[in-house]
């Protein structure tokens, strides 16, 4: 599969989908005017690689600054599936890193990593950059 | 005259709080040029950066509930209902050193009574239990409709570390007025 790489924009996160390292990364801001179109084909393309994903080390990244609800909505998403390929056998890790000062969006990584029953999950901080 | 009439606006937002305002068509290019606004001139101001993020995620939210609202809505096809759906009044203050975002917008009468009965829920609920809610909402497969209560205001109340205020009032026969305001 073709590796996806998306820069960021104001309202929109950078896209690292390196497949062939099975590394992932999304980073930046999140509030795109329609979240479908920008998230739709590159989760798709994901989840498809994701399918047949058997005895791999799989390391997915989140480092935001800021998302919307929609956003969080793929997110969750993301998350859910990332756990499901983990109980399949696979060895995921996901790192949620957050500005060191940001306690909003560490919480909001114990939300989502509260669930994970089988992939390891990491809250990274991060220095603030001023 | 002129100059009165405007200087009496502007004092009448002025003791309200009112730090910024803006009142027209909610469309996603307004959205970030505003949102960039707010983000510099509460920057300037030296405001803690856990408020301005709080304000700017309501913000945010408040202007794509207009948006997203405006375009699901089944117009029946009537362009001018649309337009009307879409108009909104947005501020954003500083009074009784409490950040707010208040939003008012028209909506169609008949959602009145589930999105009250859905913002009264959120309201009542504590933390953990808006957490909760976030998350059952974000699982949903079905796009939730933002006639109920929809994720956009979940995510509203955890920002509103001091709560949120909301209303409607009679418009005319087929609309209602509709304002949310929250407080970080």
């Amino acid at each position: 599969m073709n590796n996806i790489k998306i820069e960021a924009t104001e309202r929109s996160p950078d896209i690292d989908f390196n497949f062939a390292e099975n590394n992932f990364s999304i980073r930046g801001e999140s509030y795109p005017e329609d979240v479908s179109e920008f998230f739709g084909k590159i989760t798709q393309q994901f989840y498809e690689y994701v399918a047949d994903l058997a005895d791999t080390e799989l390391t997915f990244t989140f480092e935001l600054i800021y998302f919307n609800s929609s956003t969080a909505k793929v997110l969750m998403g993301l998350f859910d599936r990332l756990d499901e390929i983990a109980e399949e056998g696979n060895k995921i890790i996901i790192n949620w890193c957050f500005e060191e000062d940001d306690d909003n969006m560490e919480e909001l990584g114990e939300e989502f990593g509260e669930d994970l029953e089988h992939a390891e999950f990491n809250l990274v901080p991060k220095e603030t950059d001023e | 005259m002129l100059a009165k009439q405007m200087l009496d606006f502007r004092k009448s937002l002025h003791n309200e709080g009112v730090v910024f305002c803006y009142s027209g068509y909610m469309t996603e290019d307004v959205l970030l040029s505003i949102g960039s606004v707010i983000k510099k001139k509460l920057a300037a101001d030296s405001v803690d950066k856990k408020v301005v993020r709080g304000v700017f995620s309501v913000f945010v939210e408040q202007v794509q509930n207009v948006i997203r609202y405006s375009i699901e809505e089944d117009t029946g096809g009537q362009q001018n209902e649309e337009i009307e759906l879409r108009y909104g009044l947005l501020m954003v203050g500083l009074k009784e050193d409490q950040y707010f975002v208040s939003c008012g917008n028209l909506i169609n009468k008949k959602n009145v009574g589930t999105l009250r009965e859905g913002l009264n829920h959120i309201q009542q609920l504590d933390k953990e239990g808006l957490k909760l809610l976030y998350k059952s909402v974000l699982r949903r497969s079905v796009p939730e409709g933002s006639k109920g209560a929809g994720v956009g205001f979940i995510d509203i109340a955890k920002h509103a570390t001091n709560g949120i205020e909301f209303d409607f009032t009679d418009y005319d026969d087929q609309f209602a007025y509709f304002s949310l305001k929250a407080y970080i």
